[in-house]
């Protein structure tokens, strides 16, 4: 049965033309390998150049920052999170930068965060502790926050992360650069890599998405989305835009507000901070479902006027949209098109279509993974400990979260699901759906 | 047929149906010490503060003639003070009425007989025994906390707390939890009272202040969130200048309805001293007493109970309460008080023969409530010893020691002229203050003395009496 499949496969090789393989892998070369291979690495490069040829503007930066030395307000909302808090706060104790504020707030939690966040506060190890007795989602957690903020700059935070020790002057630097810059996103690493399939998969997805990805996008100025784990604002900026919106998806939000405002976004590769990625994929569904909705709830309807050429359109805002949209909406469709089209046209080849795709993505993956290594801040771990599930990716990026996604397209396009979403208490989601927001 | 009523103005003394009592009208140049050579007392003031002091100087007195003595209160107007209610055994509103109270101080008296007394050198046993003898006499089986606007504690144990000044009455509860542990008492619980760490105070002002600056001087805001916009803020962001309407700062709609469009999900509260914004206060205590400001948390919690007499209790009172757990064993070098009394009678009558010239002497400690709560039962045998190793030292082989009290230490000392005697005990005072000053640094004692030369025509109690009258 193996030497069959062996022997059919290697003759169908065998029979493929620089054409034939055009045809059969389409998909793979014009949308996958070109934007996240062949483009990614130029710019890259690029990047790395600007880089040795910036250190100058960067050193300036940093003089300017620390002569200046403003104060950072760290901001952390959340619900029943009092048990992460205390590794936390050690790890911003521990921060270079020292003038910092630490403003927690427990948005109507029902466990013990009132009591280790009232002790934390009588310890003098945060400056602030907000509760609200009854919740009203992130959003209204991280407003009450910047409300009572008095920093220069909001650095934003999840409570279950943890921050290098240079962390938060690494991540104001990028505002003493340039000063249209109003928004500064973390490099978001998993901490529990190890602690099963799910999480090494997500770390390595990481790897990929945010500490290289993201240093593209944020060169190419379409950088679209500060994470909560670690995002830093510019506090006038904010204000500017009032805070943050309801959620989910708050976070891609806030920053499409700030470039409508003609602000830059940039990502900052050497602020690092370690979260805690679901440990199973039934919770990483959860999370990747509420995520995915975002793009269907923010870019095609709240913000769709990005799209719509008037007094205030931008080029990059419109191309980062179009970026967002046309990479994860319009091709994770084009896809199952692609799919169709083998199925319909070259059904006998299936299995051998299947088996050249796996291996070119595994292929690239492995390839990109090592090349990219170089251009990478750090890792938490020995990177060979991931070559080993390098080949897992395939189907992780390429049919399990393709699918994740699919269906998130369809639950929120159809039925508006994110307004439901238990994340967000209803009778904000609510009014939020009422509105259109 | 009615006995008859005779007043003496000039001495304050009224005769009737055999018994002799005393007046007290003015609290100038009151000799207190005069009231066990009556039958009762009767104090005849409107002014509580005045009839307050005398009730505390006869009740608190060390000798039990004079604090078992009946007293009265012979009054214009209605005195509402709770401790002197139960500290006095009756009042009269006229002279006319002392007739009803004749049965009382008979009943009293008689009971007063019964009683046998102890000298306890411990002074925690010293006050068991008082109470238990008070108890007795006015046939009182409980003795009840009574919330008093005047204790330090905040509930009085009358005949117990008087004995105290407010700075010590704290010591009050300790007494009573030894005479629990022995058996003299049983008690149930009534509350419990939070006293000052430093100074063991209970009158206290409660602040809710500041976790930053201990400031109480702060505002308090209601903080909404509006709930399409995510708008969260203090309620002055949404008020505005026209009208008394709330508008969102951040999407300039209306506030409607709470819990339809908004809602106040927390307070915050601001410091007008240093601007610290915060949502739970510290609630901290300051001693009305010593001023210290201390966290509620670390206020001494101590239980206010009632507590009964027990039976052993009531035969401790007849019988003489020997000792506690606590008590102080007789000090060696030191004669106990009823030998020292036997041995002054035989040198009394040793001189009405010899004509010779001895003295008995006293030494004091004006403040041992304030020594023995500090230094506690142990050190306290030890200091009494010490105390008694210096006198001993600086006086003849020949001449007695012995304890009145813990605070009174009796010195016989024969065939020696009173100037010398004098001059002695100067000497041993001084000697005794170094002594306390190097081994307890914290205490400061307060010593007082007196000597008087032996007359042939007292007898030793008066001796013992006239020695020791003058000592606060």
């Amino acid at each position: 049965m193996f030497d069959e499949l062996l022997d059919n496969y290697l003759r169908f090789l065998e029979s493929l033309t620089v054409g034939h393989f055009i045809r059969l892998f389409w998909f793979y070369i014009f949308f996958e390998f070109i934007r996240y291979f062949v483009l990614e690495f130029f710019v890259l490069n690029l990047w790395r150049l600007t880089k040795v040829f910036g250190k100058k503007k960067h050193l300036k930066a940093r003089k300017d920052f620390l002569f200046e030395y403003p104060l950072v307000s760290i901001i952390i909302p959340g619900k029943n999170e009092g048990k992460h808090l205390y590794k936390l706060i050690r790890s911003l104790n521990e921060q270079t930068y020292k003038n910092i504020e630490i403003i927690v707030v427990d948005d109507g939690s029902d466990d013990e965060t009132p009591i280790i966040g009232r002790d934390l506060e009588k310890a003098g190890l945060i400056d602030l502790f907000l509760r609200n007795e009854v919740r009203g989602g992130k959003a209204s957690g991280a407003n009450l926050a910047l409300r009572y903020a008095k920093g220069k700059f909001i650095v934003h935070l999840d409570a279950d992360c943890s921050y290098d020790r240079d962390a938060m002057e690494k991540i104001i630097i990028p505002f003493y650069k340039d000063q249209h810059v109003a928004g500064v996103g973390g490099n978001v690493m998993v901490r529990n890599y190890d602690e099963g399939l799910a999480t090494t998969l997500q770390a390595i997805e990481y790897y990929d998405t945010i500490s290289i990805g993201r240093v593209v996008t944020s060169y190419l100025g379409i950088y679209r989305i500060i994470s909560g784990a670690f995002g830093a604002f510019r506090a006038d900026a904010l204000e500017q835009v009032k805070g943050w919106d309801i959620g989910p998806g708050l976070d891609g939000d806030i920053t499409v507000k700030l470039r409508k405002l003609g602000y830059k976004i940039k990502f900052e590769q050497e602020a690092v901070c370690l979260t805690s990625a679901p440990n199973t994929f039934k919770k990483l569904t959860k999370q990747r479902l509420r995520w995915d909705k975002s793009l269907i709830r923010f870019r095609i309807r709240k913000h769709r006027d990005v799209l719509i050429p008037n007094q205030s359109f931008n080029f990059l805002n419109f191309f980062a949209f179009m970026e967002n949209i046309t990479y994860n909406l319009v091709l994770n469709f084009k896809w199952y098109i692609y799919l169709i089209d083998m199925v319909a046209n070259y059904p006998s080849q299936l299995i051998n279509i299947l088996i050249t795709n796996i291996l070119l993505y595994t292929v690239t993956n492995f390839v990109k993974f090592v090349i990219y290594s170089l251009y990478r801040i750090r890792s938490n771990t020995s990177y060979t400990y991931f070559l080993i599930y390098i080949p897992c990716m395939v189907f992780y990026f390429g049919y399990y979260l393709r699918i994740v996604r699919t269906i998130a397209y369809f639950q929120e396009f159809f039925f508006k699901r994110s307004y439901k979403d238990p994340w967000n208490p209803q009778k904000t989601s609510a009014h939020a759906k009422r509105m259109n927001l | 047929m009615a006995a008859e009523l005779e007043i003496n103005e000039q001495e304050s003394t009224i005769k009737y149906a055999g018994f002799t009592f005393l007046k007290i009208d003015y609290l100038d140049n009151l000799d207190v010490e005069k009231v066990q050579y009556y039958s009762a007392v009767i104090i005849d003031g409107n002014d509580p503060d005045f009839v307050r002091q005398i009730v505390r100087r006869i009740r608190a007195h060390n000798s039990p003639d004079i604090y078992l003595k009946p007293v009265f209160l012979l009054k214009g107007t209605n005195i509402v003070d709770p401790v002197i209610n139960k500290l006095v055994d009756g009042t009269l509103y006229s002279l006319e009425q002392i007739e009803l109270i004749t049965p009382e101080v008979e009943r009293i008296l008689t009971k007063t007989q019964d009683l046998h007394f102890t000298n306890s050198l411990s002074f925690e046993a010293q006050m068991i025994e008082k109470i238990i003898c008070f108890m007795y006499t006015c046939e009182i089986q409980d003795l009840e906390p009574i919330p008093y606007i005047y204790s330090a504690n905040n509930y009085s144990y009358p005949i117990l707390s008087i004995n105290f000044s407010q700075k010590d009455e704290h010591l009050a509860l300790d007494i009573l939890e030894i005479a629990e542990e022995e058996g003299i008492f049983s008690s149930t619980y009534v509350d419990r009272v939070y006293l000052c760490p430093s100074c063991q105070s209970g009158h206290m002002t409660y602040r809710e202040v500041c976790p930053k600056c201990n400031s109480s001087n702060s505002r308090t805001e209601d903080i909404i969130h509006h709930f399409p916009c995510a708008y969260v803020g203090p309620l002055s962001d949404f008020t505005n200048e026209i009208d008394d309407q709330l508008d969102c700062p951040k999407c300039n709609k209306r506030l409607r309805h709470i819990g339809v469009d908004y809602d106040k999900p927390s307070v915050l509260h601001e410091c007008i001293a240093c601007s610290h914004k915060f949502q739970d206060f510290n609630v901290k205590a300051k001693c009305l007493f010593c001023a210290t400001d201390s966290f509620v948390e670390q206020l001494k919690g101590r239980e206010i109970r009632n507590y009964s007499l027990t039976k052993k209790g009531q035969l401790a009172a007849i019988k003489g309460f020997i000792n506690t757990s606590k008590d102080i064993e007789e000090i060696i070098g030191t004669v106990k008080y009823e030998t020292f009394v036997t041995m002054l009678k035989y040198e009394i009558e040793r001189l009405r023969q010899t004509e010779g010239a001895s003295n008995i002497c006293a030494i004091h400690l004006s403040n041992p409530s304030q020594i023995y709560s500090k230094i506690g039962s142990e050190v306290q045998k030890s200091l009494l010893k010490d105390l008694v190793k210096v006198i001993r030292s600086n006086i003849r082989t020949s001449d007695i020691i012995s304890f009145q009290s813990s605070s009174t230490i009796l010195l016989s000392m024969n065939e020696i002229p009173r100037k010398i005697s004098i001059r002695i005990l100067e000497e041993i005072i001084t000697m005794l203050q170094r002594l306390i000053k190097t081994a307890f640094k914290d205490i400061e004692v307060e010593f007082e003395y007196e000597v008087i030369k032996l007359d042939y025509k007292l007898s030793p109690q008066l001796h013992i009496q006239q020695l020791t009258k003058s000592f606060s």
